[in-house]
């Protein structure tokens, strides 16, 4: 009893483990990577990509997968300057109308992916990557591949004003976190996700709406990657279809990194939290000791097969397609 | 009737293009339609396979883009046995990708997402992110004879339609391909009748990496040069073409000869897209539509018991 304990503690804390030697080898290696500038650098990029990555984690806790981020990130980033600078183009104003313009947007993206996957019975890898073409499309249609600039200082302040070192747009992702948190922890939607992910024949026969909830887990997921975009143009003061870009590979890296299985039913936004510190980690690491970043999406590729591999419980499956 | 549907869908659209300008009939332009997608039939031939056995080849692409690459680099040095040396290395990619699905049980689409990643690595390194040209007397020394015509048909298109009756081949009158079709259409009985199914399944993958090399070798001769990112929006229209010529996401019917239908449908709608004056933005969108409603109307339901 006491070492089946050990070994889940140890499968439960190994990803914090990783960061930790991360963070240690990088820093032996090259001593300026453990400083306060650093670290502030990690986590201005760490931001987006926790949004998005914390969107996705709900959809791979209910066991399916949603590979549309970067389409929904691109459309909603592009909506969101476009509304801003009809808007006045300044956050203080009614600019401000643009925020829940590109959430709503998120969300109504989100039920689309959620509804085709479980209305026309499509497995949601495939619905969800058909969305996402769909999603980069609609994004160069309306900005016909061009660049719209967000010169506003209030709202570029999510960068520029910081606090401790950190700037805001940290403290707002955390705060962001925190909300995710609570869905996850405190509502019957989040607990709903355990138990589709846990066992879907379960679940449906305890007389749980699996369907209803499927289309509610993408359409959360679609408002957490508006936030993302809204943070990736904070960050870069440019909204365009590229904004999307990366964010499909990186995002799913980090949560099955962090511990979150891909069958669903365990992990969580705190495991992806931590999924999306290593693979920042490893990706600023890389530059601090000189390696160039291009090697960065074949280093990915070897982490996710292993974690993929590492939290496979093998023998409860048979086929794998 | 649902055996039909995809040719029946290719004639109806030749016929509407060609109702609003006659001249799109003509042979000329048809021989070039279907050149223009040689390298994505290629490709399209090869996920084929994968889908044919009921999994799911997202690394196509990158395979491609990593073999523009590599062909021009190793073009001075090799001759047309640089060509050979890649198309190798596909099969290889893929063998990896098949390998790691089966054996450390990671689903297809991600184990092939995580492959392309490596591969897009080695294109960029290879490359040192830019984009690379042929010299063109090496090029015509060494792959001349994929460039000219005989008898007007061009030799491109020649060696897409040998390519793709050397998979079908494979398909129908191989051990291999029955076995993929035993994998596709019920993988626990093939698993039952004593077949080493996995070793089957990860030759469908590495044939799936060889392809995409190939479409990535005829890509870059044709481009006279590589680049990390050359093979850009091939993806969507192979899996596009693949879905629609009639091989349904569970697997097990259809295959290479509905692919080739399927390609030329992609073809048909690409260039009428051109006549009716829809922009290259529209296209995407389109096939995305497409997409979802090849894979709702050919799924095999009864194969899946949830839908995740």
């Amino acid at each position: 009893m006491s070492t089946l304990l050990t070994a889940d503690m140890i499968r439960k804390w190994a990803p914090v483990l990783v960061l930790i030697g991360l963070v240690l080898l990088f820093t032996t290696i090259n001593p300026h990577f453990f400083s306060l500038r650093n670290f502030a650098r990690i986590t201005i990029s760490s931001t987006p990509a926790l949004m998005v990555a914390v969107g996705v984690t709900f959809v791979i806790l209910m066991g399916s997968i949603d590979l549309s981020m970067e389409g929904t990130i691109a459309v909603c980033a592009v909506l969101f300057a476009l509304i801003l600078n009809i808007f006045g183009g300044s956050i203080s104003g009614i600019g401000w109308l643009a925020i829940p313009g590109a959430l709503l947007a998120g969300a109504f993206l989100g039920a689309v992916n959620g509804i085709v996957h479980v209305q026309l019975k499509i497995p949601s890898f495939m619905a969800s990557l058909s969305l996402g073409f769909i999603g980069i499309g609609l994004s160069l249609l309306i900005t016909g591949g061009n660049r719209i600039l967000i010169d506003d200082p209030v709202f570029r302040s999510l960068l520029t004003f910081r606090i401790m070192g950190f700037p805001l747009m940290v403290y707002a992702a955390l705060l962001c976190l925190m909300v995710a948190w609570f869905i996850q922890d405190d509502t019957v939607i989040g607990r709903n996700f355990y138990a589709v992910g846990g066992g879907e024949d379960l679940a449906r026969a305890s007389g749980l709406n699996v369907g209803r909830l499927r289309i509610i887990g993408f359409t959360l997921a679609g408002i957490f990657y508006a936030l993302g975009a809204i943070f990736a143009v904070a960050r870069l003061g440019i909204a365009e279809t590229e904004t999307g870009r990366n964010f499909m590979f990186t995002s799913i890296t980090s949560v099955v990194v962090g511990g979150t299985a891909l069958r669903g039913g365990s992990g969580g936004v705190w495991s992806t939290l931590v999924g999306v510190l290593i693979v920042n980690v490893i990706g600023n690491g890389m530059v601090v000791t000189g390696l160039p970043d291009y090697f960065q999406d074949g280093v990915l590729g070897i982490l996710v097969i292993f974690a993929v591999y590492l939290s496979t419980d093998r023998r409860s499956l048979s086929f794998i397609k | 009737m649902r055996r039909h549907f995809p040719w029946i869908t290719l004639v109806c659209g030749l016929l509407l293009v060609g109702l609003t300008d006659v001249r799109f009939l003509s042979p000329a332009n048809l021989l070039g339609l279907a050149t223009d997608v040689a390298p994505l039939l290629i490709m399209a031939i090869g996920i084929t396979l994968v889908i044919y056995i009921g999994s799911i080849d997202l690394s196509s692409q990158s395979i491609a883009n990593m073999t523009t690459v590599l062909t021009t680099i190793a073009l001075p040095a090799f001759g047309v046995v640089s060509g050979v040396l890649v198309v190798a290395a596909g099969f290889l990619c893929g063998a990896i990708s098949g390998m790691v699905t089966t054996r450390f049980k990671v689903p297809s689409f991600i184990s092939t997402l995580a492959v392309g990643g490596i591969a897009l690595s080695i294109g960029q390194y290879a490359s040192g992110q830019q984009a690379l040209h042929m010299d063109t007397v090496q090029r015509q020394q060494a792959f001349g004879w994929l460039l000219g015509k005989t008898a007007g048909i061009p030799h491109e298109l020649m060696a897409a339609i040998i390519v793709a009756l050397l998979a079908w081949f494979i398909q129908s009158h191989t051990i291999a391909g029955r076995i993929f079709k035993a994998i596709g259409t019920g993988e626990p009985v093939a698993v039952a009748s004593g077949i080493h199914v996995e070793r089957y399944k990860i030759l469908a993958f590495a044939l799936s990496g060889m392809f995409a090399a190939m479409a990535g070798v005829m890509f870059s001769v044709r481009l006279s040069g590589g680049s990390p990112t050359l093979a850009e929006g091939f993806l969507l229209p192979a899996i596009v073409a693949v879905l629609v010529g009639g091989t349904p996401l569970t697997g097990g019917v259809g295959g290479v000869a509905s692919t080739v239908i399927g390609t030329m449908i992609v073809a048909v709608v690409r260039a009428s897209m051109i006549y009716f004056n829809i922009p290259a933005t529209g296209q995407q969108i389109f096939f995305g539509i497409v997409l979802i409603v090849a894979i709702a109307s050919t799924i095999d339901r009864s194969k899946m018991l949830t839908v995740k």
